[in-house]
């Protein structure tokens, strides 16, 4: 019986690979999108212009506030009721692009804001204008602490684009809630959907680890 | 569209979103507890002198933060019928999130107890008190004022990831949505009382939070 | 050049700009002194409006700093400012930090601001440390860097914050050399410092303040021998002991 149920897993794996191609192209697509829109949200978060930061801010709390699964049916089904239809895939990618840009948008303005202020002030007295002082004297300073936490971000959102499954998407996780049917071996089903996101997610972890070493180690240096 | 809110049909469902409030709140409010028990020993182990004993806790805790909570749930849910084991989803959906949530408690307290100046533990052994001692009188108190925020912030988590169990058809929260969307067809009256009784479960656990913040402030100041 | 009329600041409740009127001319080397909280870093920073002020009329180059509409850009790229903290650009070196502003506010072309910035570099002795990381460098090579910085975009004025109150006492004759030669050659230049010997050897006019108020203005041969009021009278007796 055991043969069976492995010899219909190794049968099923191309179906697998073709759900890691779509957990990749959900993760990969929202989190290209997210870091751009999060780095924007998160220069406004700590900019002077009150009105912006509050309602980023707000957005930013719901948004940290309410399960990613409840995000994603929101914009599947109410959308459509706004008058806005859309398939599964894109919803699945703004609703995650969403989820990124919000905490990406807290890990720049946390790594802005531990720019030592005097370099903000060098930059202002020699009469350079507030884009060249963000974007040569302070964003340069911050990436190094925004790194180690943003790669770690990046492997949190992967985890997360496994709730995609719930509208439909069929990524690994999906694949194998699919396969379960067929193959009523939840260990080695879901064994196997382990394997596949540990995969992905350990390297990322330890790229972080080392990140957050080599930075701690470089600002005792200084 | 959104100008025919309907209001009376949220009020008929109340009963239904009560119940499953509070459905979510002790199944989350379980899950702390026990993911507190099995945080608490895993770092127990990891912190152990025997090689073998922190390699089963280490690799407990990297497969958890390795592998989305979702994997984790089906991998019980599919996984522990094939074994023979029979229980109900409830018990399955605690199992789950203790466990997952044990693993990141586990680096919490360890964070926590680490976060203790050398210095302190120096002063008691120069005093003469023993590991035991040490750790009762000198280590654990600071270390358990330290890990408070962080656990309320991981309790937040976990309330959100309860949000997952609907997935397996527990009446909490969000399966209270599900079921007035498909009842009703209202997604937008449905998923917006959901995410608002989420977030005032957040805004609670947050001031609770702030407040304990403030505590430890206040006291290290006398 | 610079002209302080009735300025008032407050930090909150703070009152820490009293009335203050002053007059600095072109080329003229101001030297401001005073007890630690007597307003005097904050004098200075009200120039290029890195502090603004709730009352009072303050004119520099003809501009109007203290109303809020005049933009402050063009007029910082002719103040020079160096912080008691340096603030050097860790991520770049030494000639990238002297020319950066050149570059992005003078719009001058990068091989042009390279050579000016290796010469000016070259002026405060550092030519050779053109490459080297802030990291790389002593404090007293720092501050010098950091004087260069202002050099480089050729301006009208030259303010000094403190300049080598963060620095080791062997370092401190590096910097002020660098600032005696300035002065020497026509700089205007305001400096709050509590170098004393600098101070009577190089400027023309001391402000002595306290508690937000100026309280003495004279040349300092008069300042050293005969202060004309009390409270500065005691301020010289703490300072010039050691």
């Amino acid at each position: 019986m055991w043969g069976f149920y492995l010899k219909g897993l190794f049968e099923s794996l191309p179906f697998f690979l073709k759900g890691l191609w779509m957990t990749v192209a959900v993760s990969g697509l929202s989190l290209v999108v997210g870091t751009i829109i999060g780095f924007i949200w998160g220069i406004i978060r700590v900019s002077r212009i009150r009105f912006l930061r509050t309602i980023i801010g707000a957005w930013v709390d719901v948004i940290r506030g309410t399960p990613f699964l409840v995000q994603i049916f929101i914009v599947f089904f109410i959308l459509p009721e706004l008058g806005i239809h859309l398939e599964a895939f894109p919803a699945a990618v703004i609703a995650l692009t969403n989820l990124a840009a919000c905490f990406i948008c807290e890990i720049v303005a946390g790594g802005i804001l531990a720019v030592p202020h005097g370099q903000k002030e060098a930059a202002k007295a020699s009469g350079l204008s507030g884009f060249h002082q963000m974007t040569r004297v302070i964003l340069p300073q911050a990436m190094r602490i925004i790194l180690p936490p943003l790669v770690g971000q990046y492997v949190l959102l992967i985890k997360d684009s496994s709730v995609v499954s719930a509208i439909g998407v069929t990524d690994v996780i999906r694949a194998g809630w699919l396969t379960v049917q067929r193959i009523p071996e939840g260990l080695m089903v879901f064994g196997l959907v382990g394997i596949l996101y540990f995969v992905i997610c350990y390297p990322l972890i330890r790229v972080s680890n080392t990140l957050e070493r080599r930075m701690t180690v470089a600002a005792t240096r200084l | 569209m959104l100008k025919f809110f309907n209001f009376r049909v949220i009020l008929d469902y109340m009963p239904l979103y009560m119940k499953c409030l509070w459905a979510t709140i002790w199944l989350s409010g379980l899950s702390i507890l026990g993911a507190l028990i099995v945080g608490t020993i895993a770092c127990a182990m990891r912190l152990s002198r025997s090689r073998s004993v922190t390699g089963i806790a280490g690799c407990y805790i990297e497969s958890i933060r390795s592998t989305p909570l979702l994997a984790q749930i089906y991998f019980l849910y599919f996984g522990l019928p094939s074994l023979g084991i029979r229980i109900s989803e409830e018990v399955t959906g605690v199992i789950a999130l203790t466990l997952n949530s044990g693993a990141y408690m586990a680096e919490i307290i360890r964070a926590g107890i680490l976060s203790i100046p050398q210095g302190q533990t120096e002063a008691g052994i120069a005093t003469g008190l023993s590991y035991p001692m040490r750790m009762r009188y000198i280590v654990l108190p600071q270390a358990i004022g330290a890990t408070i925020p962080p656990l309320l912030g991981q309790t937040i988590v976990l309330v959100k990831d309860s949000a997952l169990l609907s997935l397996i058809s527990i009446a909490e929260l969000t399966r209270a949505g599900q079921i007035m969307t498909s009842e009703r067809f209202m997604p937008a009256e449905a998923f917006l009382t959901t995410a608002v009784l989420y977030l005032l479960i957040y805004y609670v656990l947050k001031w609770l939070s702030d407040r304990w913040q403030k505590r430890l402030i206040f006291r290290e100041r006398s | 050049m610079i002209k302080f009329s009735k300025v008032n600041k407050w930090f909150g409740d703070l009152h820490v700009l009293r009335d203050v009127d002053l007059h600095v001319s072109l080329g003229e080397v101001m030297v401001v002194c005073g007890p630690s909280g007597s307003g005097k870093s904050t004098l200075i920073r009200c120039i290029n409006r890195l502090e603004e002020i709730q009352q009072g009329e303050l004119v520099v180059d003809n501009m109007k700093v203290h109303d809020r509409t005049v933009n402050m850009t063009e007029l910082r790229a002719e103040i020079g400012f160096v912080f008691q903290q340096f603030n050097l650009y860790p991520h770049m070196t030494a000639l990238e930090n002297v020319t950066l502003a050149p570059i992005k506010v003078r719009k001058m072309p990068k091989a042009e601001a390279e050579k000016l910035g290796r010469q000016i570099l070259e002026r405060v002795g550092l030519g050779n440390k053109a490459d080297a990381h802030p990291a790389q460098l002593s404090g007293g090579q720092q501050q010098r860097v950091a004087i260069a910085r202002g050099l480089c975009m050729r301006p009208k004025i030259m303010l000094f914050d403190e300049p080598t109150s963060a620095l080791d006492p062997e370092m401190i004759k590096e910097v002020l050399d660098v600032m005696r030669d300035l002065a020497r050659e026509g700089m205007t230049m305001i400096v709050v410092t509590h170098e004393m010997g600098f101070a009577k050897e190089v400027c023309h006019r001391i402000v002595f303040m306290d508690e937000g108020q100026i309280v003495e203005v004279s040349s300092p041969n008069d300042f050293f021998i005969q202060p004309r009021t009390d409270r500065a009278k005691m301020f010289l007796s703490k300072v010039l002991v050691h």
